[in-house]
């Protein structure tokens, strides 16, 4: 599953500490849950104003499980 | 700036092909959709194997190509990126703005309902290229040149009531936009005599009003 790659990806291009990005995935039969745990002085960056890159990366998240015929729960872990 | 013909990738490829094929190609390329009207005949003779030239873009452009190419390739979808030459002249001493153009089967779920999913990719490129401490870039992610024509559509309906402010001497005021929109509107009036345009509000109730002045 790609998904995983894709989240750490975004992530690390938005974070300080890349190094500290740690994305884990669990999978269901017809749902995939991804968890997001980045640097603590990095959570505010993977979030955004008002949510706005949270929002954005479950968007790509989205887009990409529509076509894989499943659904995402990106989760972001502090 | 590079011209587009000196970009050694696989624009270049198609002219090697045996005229048949190369025939063939730019065949699927015409029946693409009617996506890449706007562009001229002869930019289509010069450029057959591919309507829009290629643009090396610098060190920055390459950087938010990479960063959509790698984004496209591990969402699964079936599409490419490439640079495009900035649309915009830039004001003085800003530097050019950022095109990245999406195309490639999977183009609609890229944009997304209403270009949603278009909005969240052209936002998280923007935030991966502009890092807090260097100098800011306008970054567009578009794709099959949706944004294009939306802006279009929006700069004409602008001039319009551009057009409209003026002759009847009242402020028209625009729904909620985002700030991109805005843009839009603010340089499509900018050289429109007889008029001023202002962004008012704040957060997502922000609105752009056109302000007739006198002479």
């Amino acid at each position: 599953m790609a998904l995983k790659e894709l989240v750490e990806t975004v992530a690390r291009a938005l974070v300080d500490e890349p190094d500290q990005v740690e994305v884990r995935q669990i999978e269901g039969e017809h749902h995939s849950l991804v968890e997001l745990k980045v640097a603590k002085g990095d959570i505010g960056k993977v979030i955004g104003k008002d949510g706005k890159t949270a929002q954005s990366m479950r968007m790509l998240v989205a887009a990409a499980s529509q076509k894989m015929g499943r659904r995402t729960h990106l989760d972001i872990i502090d | 700036m590079t011209n587009g013909n000196a970009t050694p990738t696989f624009a270049d490829a198609p002219e090697e092909l045996p005229d048949a094929q190369a025939q063939n190609l730019e065949e699927n390329q015409r029946s693409e959709g009617p996506s890449r009207r706007g562009h001229s005949r002869r930019q289509r003779q010069q450029q057959p194997q591919d309507e829009q030239p290629f643009y090396e873009g610098d060190e920055r452009a390459q950087e938010a190509l990479q960063f959509v190419s790698t984004v496209l390739q591990q969402m699964g979808m079936e599409c490419r990126a490439r640079l495009c030459r900035p649309r915009e002249e830039e004001e003085q001493g800003q530097l050019p703005e950022i095109v990245v153009e999406v195309y490639g089967r999977d183009s609609g779920r890229i944009i997304g309902k209403r270009g949603q999913v278009l909005a969240a990719l052209q936002f998280l490129t923007h935030r991966a290229v502009n890092r807090p401490t260097i100098d800011r870039r306008h970054v567009v992610v578009d794709a099959e040149g949706y944004r294009l024509r939306r802006e279009s559509t929006l700069a004409t309906m602008a001039q319009r009531l551009g057009q409209q402010a003026v002759d009847e001497g009242k402020i028209i005021t625009f729904e909620p936009m985002n700030p991109r929109d805005r843009r839009v509107v603010h340089l499509a009036l900018a050289k429109f005599e007889g008029v001023i345009t202002k962004s008012e509000g704040e957060g997502d109730e922000r609105r752009v009003q056109i302000i007739p002045v006198r002479r």
